[in-house]
């Protein structure tokens, strides 16, 4: 089966005035048809810069190497007009911090019916309005409220909001930028229903971002872990989440209390220093003046991913089935 | 205790004085206001006081509207009287009102906008209905009836025009001191005891200053302009010469007509260079205050 | 649009015009101590005679009535005789009113309209020569006296050149009329507003690039884009329209200042218009037209305001909800 995404060796590296910063540096992965990725990891990990990388958002001064393939065709080499085409239609991101992330003096329901207008995916306008309310009625916005501006919706309903219009013209793919990050408990776990509802419903794939480690149990089959621009462990994501093989990953698990466990939440172990500048990134391997596991050979090499356990693989030298 | 602090506090103007001259645009405004307040201290050195008696310049011998190659080194007016003293002298008004009016307007602004905004409640809401009276009112017209109705004299000037500048800074304060109010180390100072003047002198001032003082470069540009055209209009002294009042002379009595640029020209490039060089320097400053600026690049 | 909000900036645009009144009452009083000496200075009247004027204006009753005197007389535009023409002061302000019209509606539109592209044009270009030039030559003109740029302005157009007349509103002794009338009142308004536009853009250029620079952080700029939208569509569809919003705020404020700034320039062209009555009425010094002119410009200037303030409310619908 041939897969709707394949990341290969994927680099991003912004120009700044002192130098080149490696935000992404070499990340490859595999998204079948209906299955869904979580990526976590802590901010300035690079995982944003990748999803936006998967699109070519990223602004200008940035240089993006590697293939993006969606189905056979790769968006890093595409032709303008059929990037255009193909977003928001092949895949659509809904992005954090909803209320930036709305036009502020357009009502809802005109920032959902833009796309479906643009790329023609309904026949005439009123058929656009109907498919943009039912969308909102999918993830339990009232159509009273569809002609609502953005300021007067809840956190929560807003990005329920970017759900919807994400949706507009039923992408093949759905990139989900830190969605719940800014939302308490109660309007998380709604949140992630209407997600995972719509991913069975549609057989819809996702690429879940987060840097909340339980959160994506829930809604994801596999599991990537990233940190200083690279996978540092992958693989199923119940396997990942209760057996992690690399110390970041254990330390990640244990910083945040899984929902609904009320000992974990007693006893987060936060994860001791920052992390690395890109810019000026430690020898060997990234992570190892933060690893309560370190030896002396990892300041040597930086490791490759090696396979830690059944379908798992970590960036570690220590870490072994 | 107050050793360290004052310490601290001189270390952080160093530094902005550091900054400040490291930037381009408050280099250039500093050199140009130096050269023209050196030259309003140093009048009488290289300017004559018969800039205001025509007897005198008759007597000299001076010609009517002489160009700069017959009298350097800028010429004569309709009075026979030397436009480079005018010029000079002039400077001092501009400079000596532009900055008097500001400072007025500082201190008023200032102290509403910290007691309307630290005090809060119903002082509050009736200052800010004043401030916003004086706000919408166009400000010309009511210096303009200000002035006439109480009289052409210096003082009543720099009174006129601090009276009616106050208000966007007295804004401009209280949002300050608003965003301070709700930060934790004024309620700690409270809690601890402290008096609202002592909060206000130990707390508040000190983070308000920097707003302060750039909104003053910023407040004299307008002062020194408002006085220019009060003067073109006729309502200052006529017995100082201020660069407003030179170019009301000039052109009361027909100087583009003539061609005698040597007259009207001077006294607005003096007015623009001044002018430039407190906006540069205010610029430059509020960028080094306020850091979210500097993005603004 | 919200009655409530439109009632509420109605109501208070009145009540600042109740204090104007109440201010220029008592500012004309404190000076005023004798009006009707005032008026007829120079002339031989006997003291009956002062007495009966005093009377029939009202001038022997307490403060508090000849305030009411005063409301009701200036509701019926009765604002007294002007010093120096002992005409009405309300027949000579309406006669300048067209004229002024003309040269501050033009220049406020003409400084709104090149202001604001010219800062929309620096933000684009941001960085460039094409941003520093304008940058640098809107502070410059910003930085001169509005007159003396008129005077720069009227040897250059006027008299080294000749292809504009020097002053008034149409040729003297002219019998032109209909179109060609108009055509030479556009060639004689031609300098006057050119001095007001040039002298008072700078502002509009330094806001409207300002706020084009904060809005293209925004986030839901990047969305458009993701949804496929083209860079020039993102940036008329979602970018000026938020960018824009404090240019029409500042539109308010600068009315003032081009109202402002006509009494000097209307003076250095000899422009029949409220500006010029105001600098002769300063030689005077003829009080009860400065007083009627004070009213009518801050009457003019609270209009405008409340205008611009329904309109804002029209824009943004964080406002007015």
């Amino acid at each position: 089966m041939t897969a709707l995404l394949s990341v290969r060796d994927l680099t991003v590296t912004y120009r700044t005035s002192q130098g080149e910063v490696p935000a992404v540096r070499g990340v490859s992965f595999e998204l079948e048809p209906g299955g869904s990725l979580g990526l976590a990891g802590e901010s300035g990990c690079g995982k944003s810069t990748m999803a936006n990388a998967i699109l070519r958002l990223l602004p200008a001064g940035t240089t993006t190497t590697g293939e993006v393939l969606l189905g056979e065709e790769d968006v890093l080499t595409m032709k303008p007009g059929r990037l255009r085409a193909v977003r928001w239609t092949g895949a659509a991101i809904v992005f954090q911090g909803a209320l930036h992330a709305l036009n502020p003096v357009q009502r809802v329901i005109d920032q959902i019916t833009e796309p479906i207008i643009l790329h023609k995916t309904e026949p005439d306008e009123k058929a656009a309005e109907k498919r943009a309310v039912d969308l909102l009625g999918q993830v339990g916005i009232p159509a009273n409220r569809a002609e609502d501006y953005p300021h007067q919706l809840s956190g929560g309903q807003r990005q329920r909001v970017l759900i919807a219009m994400a949706l507009a013209c039923d992408p093949d793919l759905l990139i989900a930028d830190e969605p719940t990050t800014a939302l308490d408990l109660m309007v998380q776990a709604q949140v992630l229903a209407v997600l995972e509802k719509l991913r069975a419903e549609r057989q819809l794939s996702m690429i879940f971002i987060t840097h909340d480690l339980s959160v994506l149990t829930y809604v994801c089959d596999r599991l990537a872990v990233m940190y200083a621009g690279r996978i540092v462990e992958r693989g199923p994501s119940d396997q990942v989440f209760e057996r992690p093989t690399h110390p970041y990953t254990r330390a990640l698990a244990a910083a945040f209390p899984t929902i609904g466990d009320r000992e974990s939440r007693m006893n987060p172990s936060g994860l001791k220093g920052d992390p690395p500048d890109p810019a000026a990134l430690p020898a060997g391997c990234p992570f190892h003046p933060r690893c309560p596991d370190a030896i002396d050979r990892c300041r040597d090499a930086e490791p490759p991913l090696l396979p830690s356990g059944p379908a798992q693989e970590a960036a570690c030298i220590l870490a072994r089935p | 205790m107050t050793v360290v602090v004052g310490d601290r506090k001189r270390q952080r103007w160093v530094e902005v004085a550091r900054e400040f001259w490291q930037a381009r645009s408050g280099r250039i405004g500093v050199i140009i206001l130096a050269f023209f307040v050196i030259l309003a201290i140093a009048a009488p050195l290289v300017a004559g006081t018969d800039y205001i008696n025509p007897v005198k310049a008759r007597a000299a011998g001076l010609p009517q509207w002489g160009t700069p190659a017959e009298v350097g080194p800028l010429g004569t007016d309709h009075f026979r009287r030397s436009v480079w003293d005018q010029f000079v002298y002039g400077s001092r008004i501009s400079l000596l009102v532009g900055l008097a009016a500001s400072f007025l307007t500082i201190l008023i602004g200032s102290a509403v906008g910290i007691v309307s905004g630290f005090v809060g409640g119903k002082l509050d809401s009736a200052l800010m209905r004043i401030t916003e009276w004086f706000l919408v009112i166009p400000f010309l017209p009511l210096a303009i009836v200000l002035a006439a109705v109480l009289g052409r004299s210096l003082l009543n000037m720099i009174f006129v025009i601090g009276i009616t500048s106050w208000p966007s800074t007295a804004r401009l304060v209280r949002s300050q001191v608003l965003t301070l109010k709700q930060r934790t180390f004024v309620d700690r100072s409270r809690s601890l005891g402290g008096s609202g003047l002592h909060v206000v002198r130990q707390h508040i001032l000190p983070n308000v200053s920097g707003l302060i003082l750039a909104n003053t470069t910023l407040a004299v540009p307008i002062s020194i302009l408002t006085e220019t055209t009060l003067s073109f209009l006729g309502l200052g002294n006529p017995q100082t010469a201020s660069w407003g009042k030179t170019l009301e002379e000039a052109f009361v009595n027909g100087a583009i007509a003539r061609n005698a640029w040597w007259y009207y020209l001077p006294a607005g490039v003096g007015i623009v260079l001044v002018v430039l060089a407190f906006t540069l320097i205010g610029q430059t400053l509020e960028q080094i205050v306020d850091p979210r600026l500097k993005d603004r690049r | 649009m919200n009655a409530r909000f439109a009632i509420g900036k109605v109501a208070g645009a009145l009540v600042t015009l109740g204090f104007v009144l109440v201010f220029n009452f008592f500012l004309f009083r404190v000076v005023q101590t004798d009006p009707v000496a005032t008026l007829f200075r120079g002339r031989n009247i006997p003291q009956e005679r002062l007495d009966q004027l005093r009377a029939e204006f009202g001038l022997d009753k307490p403060l508090g009535g000849q305030f009411v005197d005063y409301l009701q007389q200036t509701a019926q535009l009765n604002l007294g005789l002007s010093y120096q023409s002992r005409q009405p002061v309300w027949n000579e302000i309406k006669s300048k009113i067209p004229a002024t019209v003309a040269l501050v509606g033009t220049s406020a539109v003409l400084s709104a309209v090149i202001g604001t592209a010219l800062g929309v044009a620096a933000a684009w270009r941001r960085g460039t020569k094409t941003d520093y030039s304008i940058t640098t030559s809107t502070m410059l003109f910003y930085s001169m006296p509005d007159f003396w740029l008129g005077m720069l302005l009227l040897v250059g157009g006027a008299i080294i050149t000749g292809i504009f007349p020097v002053g008034g509103i149409i040729d003297a002794g002219s019998s032109r009329a209909g179109i060609g009338r108009l055509l030479d009142q556009a060639h004689h308004i031609a300098l006057p507003a050119l001095t007001l536009t040039l002298a008072y853009l700078g502002e509009y250029a330094i806001v409207a690039r300002s706020s084009l620079l904060e809005t293209m952080k925004e986030d839901y700029l990047v969305v458009a884009r993701a949804k496929g939208l083209r860079d020039i569509k993102v940036r008329n569809r979602h970018a000026l329209p938020n960018a824009l919003l404090p240019v029409v705020t500042l539109s308010a404020i600068n009315f003032g200042f081009v109202l402002s700034g006509a009494i000097a320039v209307e003076t250095v062209f000899s422009w029949p218009g409220l500006g010029k009555a105001t600098s002769d009425a300063i030689r005077g010094p003829d009080l009860p037209m400065l007083q009627g002119l004070f009213l009518l410009f801050s009457a003019a200037v609270i209009l405008f305001n409340l205008i611009a303030d329904l309109v804002y409310g029209r824009l943004d619908p964080r406002v007015r909800t």
